[in-house]
Parts: C-alpha cells; structure tokens; sequence
C-alpha cells in the first residue's frame, strides 16, 4: 500500500468520522431533548384535551339531562366514537347516580365508577379518567366522566422510531457531504505528497505544489513550497561547500607535495656534494625555506580545524599595534621585494593601544600584505597605512593589483574561496587566510572589510580593532624588545612522539642545555625523581600515566617541587588551561611546538 | 378478569337494585312532580320577547290551570329559587281567568274545547308559553306537550305555535325533545 493510499483512506475515514459523529451526536441530543419535552407536555395536555372534551360532553349532555332523557344522553356520549383515545364516558346525575354511559366498541367495557367523584383528574395503570361537573342556568345538575388511553410508552416508542429513521437518512446525506468535504481536503495533502515523493526521487528542489485554497491547507502548500525553496538553497549550498572542499583537498595536496621535491633534490645534493661547503650551503638553505613554507601550511591547516571545531582562540593583552604590524612587514618583506612591488607604510608616531595577540594579530596583517603581494602583477604597489579614531584604530592594505569584482567582495571571506585559480600554484595557498585574517580579528571585537572598485582596479582591505582603554605600559613594549638570555638548564622532555621530543632534545642538548628525554608517563616520573630537572616539558596525552597526573606527583615530591612545569596539549581552551593549572602546571603550551616558544620560555626563568 | 368481574358482581347487584327502587319511587311520587321540574327548567332554553318583563323587578309568572298536583309541586319547588335574576311567582288560572302577564301558562287535563279556548286566549298576546299534557295537545295550539314515554315523561314541540307567541326555543332543548313540530 502506498503512503498516498494511506493518507487518502485514514484522512476520508477521519472526515467521515467527524461529520457523521458531529450529525449524530446533535440528533440524538436535540432528539433526547424532544422527547423529554415531550413527555413532560404529554401528561398536560392529555390533561388539558381530556379537560375539553369533559367540557364539551357537559354542554352537550345538559339538557338531556335536565329533561331526564338518558337515551339522548347517550346518543350526546356516543360522538365519543370519533375520538378512539377515549374508552369510556358517562353522565351522573345530580345525586351522583349513573345516569348515561357510552363505551367505545373494542374496548374491554370495564366498570363504570358507582358514584360520581369530585371533579378532578386521575392516572392509572395506562388510563387517564376525569369528572367534570355539568352545570345549566348556573346550576349544577350532574357531572360527566372521562376515561382514555395514556400511554407515554408507546408514544416514546414512535418518537424514537421517528428519531431512528431520521437519523438514518441524516448519516447518508453526511456521509455524502464528507465524501465532498474529504476530497477538497485531501486532493491538495496528496498533492504535496505526490511532489514530496518526486522531490525525494530525483533531488529536483525546484518543484513547487500549486496552490488552489486561502485556508490551511493553502497555508501548508505556502509554507511546504517555502520549506522545498529553502531546502533547495541549503542543497545548492552543502553541493557548493563540498565542491570548495574538494579543491582544497587537490590544493592541498599539491601544495604538500611541491616542496617534496627540491626537499629531495636537496637531500641528494648533499649526498654528492658533501665536501663542496658552497653547494651544501645553497641545498641547506633551500631545505630550510621549503620547509618553513611545508611548516606554514600545516599551520594554516590547524588553524582551519580550529575554526570549524570553534576552538581558536587568541591571548589578549594591551600591546601596541605597531608592534604586529612591524612583524607582519617583516615576514612578508622578503615575498614582497621577490615580486619587485614597492611597499609604502603610512603609520603613526605614537603608539597604537589595543587588546590583543601580538602573533595572531600579525598572522593577519601578514595574511592581507601577503594577499596583496599575490594578487598584484609583478612591480606593482602597496600601501599599507594605520590611523586612529576617537575609538578605533585603523588599519589599511591597498594594492593597485587584479582587484575584485562586486559579486565576488561578499563571497571572499569564505573558506576556501580563491579569487583566481589561474596563478601559479606555488603562489596559491589554501585559500584560508582571509577567512582566518577574519576570525581573528573577530575575536578581537572587531571587523575587516574588502573594497574594491572592480576587476583590474586595485582592491583595498580595512581592519578596524577597538582601541584600548588601559594605558601602555613601557615594561611590556621593553620585553617584547628584550633579548633572550641564555644559561645551562636542566630539562626534562615527556611525549610519547619520538621523533618530535628526539629531535628537540637534541636541538636544546646543542644548545648547552642538560636534557633528559621520557615516552611515557611512568618514565617521566622516575627520570624527574633522579635527575631533578629545572623545566619538565610535559605532554598531556601520555601512555600508563597522563600529563596532569605526572604534573600532580611531580609538585608533590619534595625534590622536585619547584621544578617548572609546561603542558603540551593539542587544544588551547581556556578550559584546557585551567584544567593544567590545577593539576599544577606553570605554563602551557599549545602544540605544534615551535623551538624558539621553548626557548622563550627557558629565557624567562 | 373473572377474578375482578367475581369481586365485583355484588357491588353491581347492589348498585343496580338502589337504582331500580329509586326510579319505583319517583315514578310513583312524582308525575306531577317531574311536570312541575320541567316547567321551572324550560325557561333556561327559552328567549321571551322583551316587553314580556317591562321591568327587572317583573317575576316570571307561571301560571296552572286544572292541575292542581302539578301546581302543589311547583309551590314547594319554587321557594328560595329564581329564573335568572327573576323571582318566580305561581299563579294559579280558572277556566276564563286571563292569562295575560303569565309567562308560562300550564293546562291540565280539561277537555278539547276548553283547552283551545285557553290556548287561543293565551295566544292573543305574545309571550306566553302554552303548554300542556293532552295527547293532541300540540294540535289544539299549544306550544309544548309532554307525553309518557317508556314510563317517564317527555315533551314535544311545536315550533310554528311557540314563535306564533314570539318565544324562541333553543336547539338544545329540541334534541330532547320526543317530537318537533317545525315551523310552516
């Protein structure tokens, strides 16, 4: 059985129901009503015909009676026979004798009363009977006697015979009328399952239900159509998003594997031209750069993941903007002068107080000079300017490169969204970095925007970062611009990622540092209570026991209390930190883990 | 039924012999009597003409001629009663007597000649209901005639002679009636 059959036959079967139920239920109320009115009445007026008819008798057995005449009192009595209701009637004289009596034929003849009775009425058994009084010239002369059938019974019989049949013939002209009623309700609901289904079967989101009523069901067809245009919309969407994912997953490929292969070449130069201190230079030289651009994707690519899981995050302080706007200048100078663009900087003399990330922060402008730098023909210019307002401060990257046409400015803050695929590969990138430029400085409180007077004509990008209101402090401009200093320390490395705590234990080993190295928690524990270290790097996710329970037992040995302690973690939610707090850490670091983060940090302590 | 018919055949019986000896009684009593009943009851289906009472205070004079049992009755009858708002008064008439102002005249048995003479006399001004107990009665001009029937008495009518007087006689009272004479 279809779905249709379904909805057909339980919709007609609930209309059905509910007019027929309506039908019968008013009939048999309105006829229960009848019949208890009716009864009441009955009994009054029997009462009130029997009454009449006593009185007319009375009248007209008068005379009769008057001249003593009982055989026309009879024939007076005897009209009684058009009236089949009424068995009996009789005449009684003054003194209360019979005096004339009339039965109806096919009647028992049951006893006439011996004696008149005062004038009244009486029910019995099934008979109503009266005693009027028979009054001429103002004188009372006898009194006539009534009985009749009162049968309440048989007449509430035929009244329900009557409501019965009714009733019939009503549940025929409903079932009609529903028949009717059933079909204007079901000929639209069948038609939004009749597309729904289609649209189910061939994803063609562009059907829509004609709509034939003003009422409900037109409401439901209105809002059925807008739900199908609206599914429709997120389909075209989800197919749009998937298909950016799908480039980037290509771009993302090639751009990992670009640096493979001078890495490689590199490798080989080495291998043959070991003893030549020139070509081993250039080769180390280039290793060195492809792998600082293979560091810079990974890096890109985790802040993604951190985006779309909602997990990144900046560390605010009141820094000076002209401290990441120098560094972003800094990273992308040496791709600018590659290109041969002039770079003019426009910025103010005195500081520019914001509550910030000085990284990230810096990982945005170098995003927007990067951008420009990319999309703008070789020698060409960008201005890169930072002002402040009564509120803001703001900063601006101009390039006079391919610039943006209008339908495009909208859609360039998505993920993944490249402006054009044309350009060399190596120069492309994932096509994250204005996505991420935006989120961070979304979460500083504040905004970026793309102009652009159309293609060929340049673009402009404007960040606007809310101005701080705490006043800069000189000590912490004065430890940004600080050297590290370097002293031997005595360092402990737990993570179970060979290679990785290897190769750092090496590099900080060359440094003059004392290093001792872990790959679990049990070891780390045992290495801390011998070797006592200054700094323990500890990782949280360790096998036998984890980072926070180390950190625990190491705070609470006596030797190795005030050892300093730094988590390693792979997310950097506040919730993450507090966690490592209270298990006794001092520091907490997010992974990746670059050397020189380590290097500050011993430098501090 | 036989049950209920059984219990109650003595109270039938019973009924039916009370009925019996009072009916005896009355015919035997009372032929005079119910003569006397009937003529204090016709006015109740009779119209007189309206001169016949010039005044509220005229009584309704019945008047008797040769029937004095009949005349008895009607003065043991009529005390404390009244036709209409009108006290009754019995006159008793000797043949020759003028039966004028009497409103209902009553003759006994006289003989033929007699009776018409009465009858005509009565008739010669209008509103006097003659009535009387003969058995031509209604022919020699009377106006009502009771008669025996089935050993009780009745009466007839003679329209034409009652609207001769200017009487009008109820309808009511003529489906009583044993005979009706019409008009013309």
């Amino acid at each position: 059985m279809s779905l249709m059959q379904i909805i057909n036959r339980s919709l007609r079967r609930k209309v059905t129901m509910l007019v027929l139920a309506t039908t019968v239920s008013a009939l048999a109320l309105s006829g229960l009503a009848l019949i208890l009115y009716d009864l009441r009445s009955y009994e009054r007026l029997s009462t009130a015909d029997l009454t009449t008819q006593g009185e007319v008798l009375a009248r007209a057995t008068a005379p009769a009676l008057t001249f003593s005449d009982p055989r026309t009192a009879e024939k007076d009595l005897s009209v009684m026979q058009v009236r089949p209701r009424v068995r009996a009637a009789a005449v009684y004289d003054r003194d209360g004798n019979l005096f004339a009596s009339y039965t109806q034929p096919g009647t028992a003849a049951e006893p006439f009363p011996r004696h008149a009775e005062p004038t009244g009425v009486g029910i019995s058994r099934g008979e109503i009977q009266i005693f009027r009084p028979i009054v001429e010239n103002g004188e009372p002369i006898g009194s006539v006697y009534l009985r009749a059938a009162y049968d309440p019974w048989t007449r509430l019989f035929d009244y329900m015979t009557i409501i019965g049949l009714v009733m019939l013939v009503s549940l025929g002209a409903a079932t009609l009328i529903s028949a009717r009623l059933q079909s204007a309700v079901t000929a639209p609901v069948l038609d939004v399952a009749r597309v729904s289904r289609e649209v189910m079967e061939r994803r063609d989101y562009s059907q829509r239900v004609r709509k034939t009523t003003e009422d409900e069901i037109g409401q439901l067809v209105d809002s059925f159509n807008a739900m199908l245009a609206e599914v429709g919309r997120r389909s075209d969407a989800l197919r749009d998003a998937d298909q950016r994912k799908d480039e980037f997953l290509a771009t993302l490929a090639h751009e990992l594997r670009n640096p493979l292969a001078p890495l490689r070449n590199a490798l080989e130069i080495l291998r043959i031209a070991g003893s030549d201190p020139e070509k081993a230079r250039v080769a180390r030289e280039m290793m060195a750069r492809q792998l600082s651009q293979m560091v810079r994707l990974v890096d890109d690519l985790l802040d993604v993941s951190r985006i779309t899981t909602g997990k990144l995050a900046v560390r605010k302080s009141v820094i000076d903007l002209q401290g990441p706007l120098r560094d972003a200048v800094e990273t992308v100078r040496p791709f600018i002068e590659a290109r041969n663009h002039t770079l003019q900087l426009d910025m103010p003399r005195e500081p520019i107080p914001v509550e910030g990330d000085r990284t990230r922060l810096a990982q945005v402008f170098s995003n927007l000079l990067n951008n420009a730098a990319k999309y703008t023909m070789p020698g060409g210019r960008i201005v890169m300017s930072a002002r402040m307002d009564a509120r803001e401060a703001v900063v601006s990257v101009q390039d006079n490169g391919i610039g943006l046409d209008p339908a495009s400015i909208s859609r360039i803050f998505e993920m993944f969204m490249q402006v054009d695929r044309s350009l060399e590969r190596s120069q492309a990138g994932l096509g994250v970095g204005l996505t991420l430029s935006r989120r961070l400085v979304d979460l500083h409180g504040g905004s970026v925007e793309a102009k652009s007077a159309g293609t060929g004509k340049g673009s402009e990008f404007v960040v606007r970062l809310p101005l701080s209101l705490a006043r800069l402090t000189d000590g912490e401009v004065v430890v940004a611009e600080e050297a590290p200093r370097r002293a031997a320390r005595r360092i402990l490395l737990a993570d179970d990622n060979v290679d990785f705590v290897t190769s750092l234990g090496e590099l900080l080993a060359a440094r003059g540092h004392d290093v001792r190295i872990a790959h679990d928690g049990a070891a780390a524990l045992e290495t801390a209570a011998e070797f006592s270290p200054d700094i323990a790097f500890v990782d949280i996710g360790m096998p036998k026991v984890h980072g926070y329970e180390v950190a625990r037992r190491i705070r609470a040995e006596p030797g190795t209390a005030s050892c300093v302690l730094v988590a390693v973690t792979g997310w950097g939610q506040e919730n993450d930190r507090r966690r490592a707090r209270e298990a006794g850490f001092d520091r907490h670091l997010v992974k990746p883990v670059d050397p020189e983060e380590i290097e500050a940090i011993l430098a501090s302590y | 039924m036989d049950a209920l018919t059984a219990r109650l055949r003595p109270a039938l019986l019973g009924a039916a012999l009370t009925m019996l000896s009072c009916m005896a009684q009355a015919q035997q009593a009372s032929e005079a009597a119910v003569k006397a009943a009937f003529l204090y009851k016709f006015p109740g289906y009779i119209e007189w003409p309206a001169e016949s009472f010039p005044t509220t205070e005229t009584p309704f004079v019945i008047g008797v001629v040769g029937a004095d049992e009949v005349a008895v009755e009607l003065e043991k009858l009529v005390p404390g009663r009244a036709i209409g708002a009108r006290r009754i008064a019995i006159r008793r008439l000797r043949e020759g007597d003028s039966p004028r102002g009497v409103h209902i005249l009553f003759i006994g048995r006289l003989d033929a000649a007699a009776t018409r003479t009465l009858v005509r006399t009565a008739h010669a001004h209008l509103g006097t209901l003659t009535v009387t107990e003969s058995e031509r009665g209604l022919e020699m001009g009377a106006a009502i005639n009771f008669v025996a029937y089935e050993d009780r008495v009745a009466f007839e009518v003679s329209l034409d002679n009652a609207e001769r007087t200017g009487l009008r006689i109820s309808s009511r009272m003529l489906a009583v009636a044993r005979r009706v004479v019409p008009r013309g």
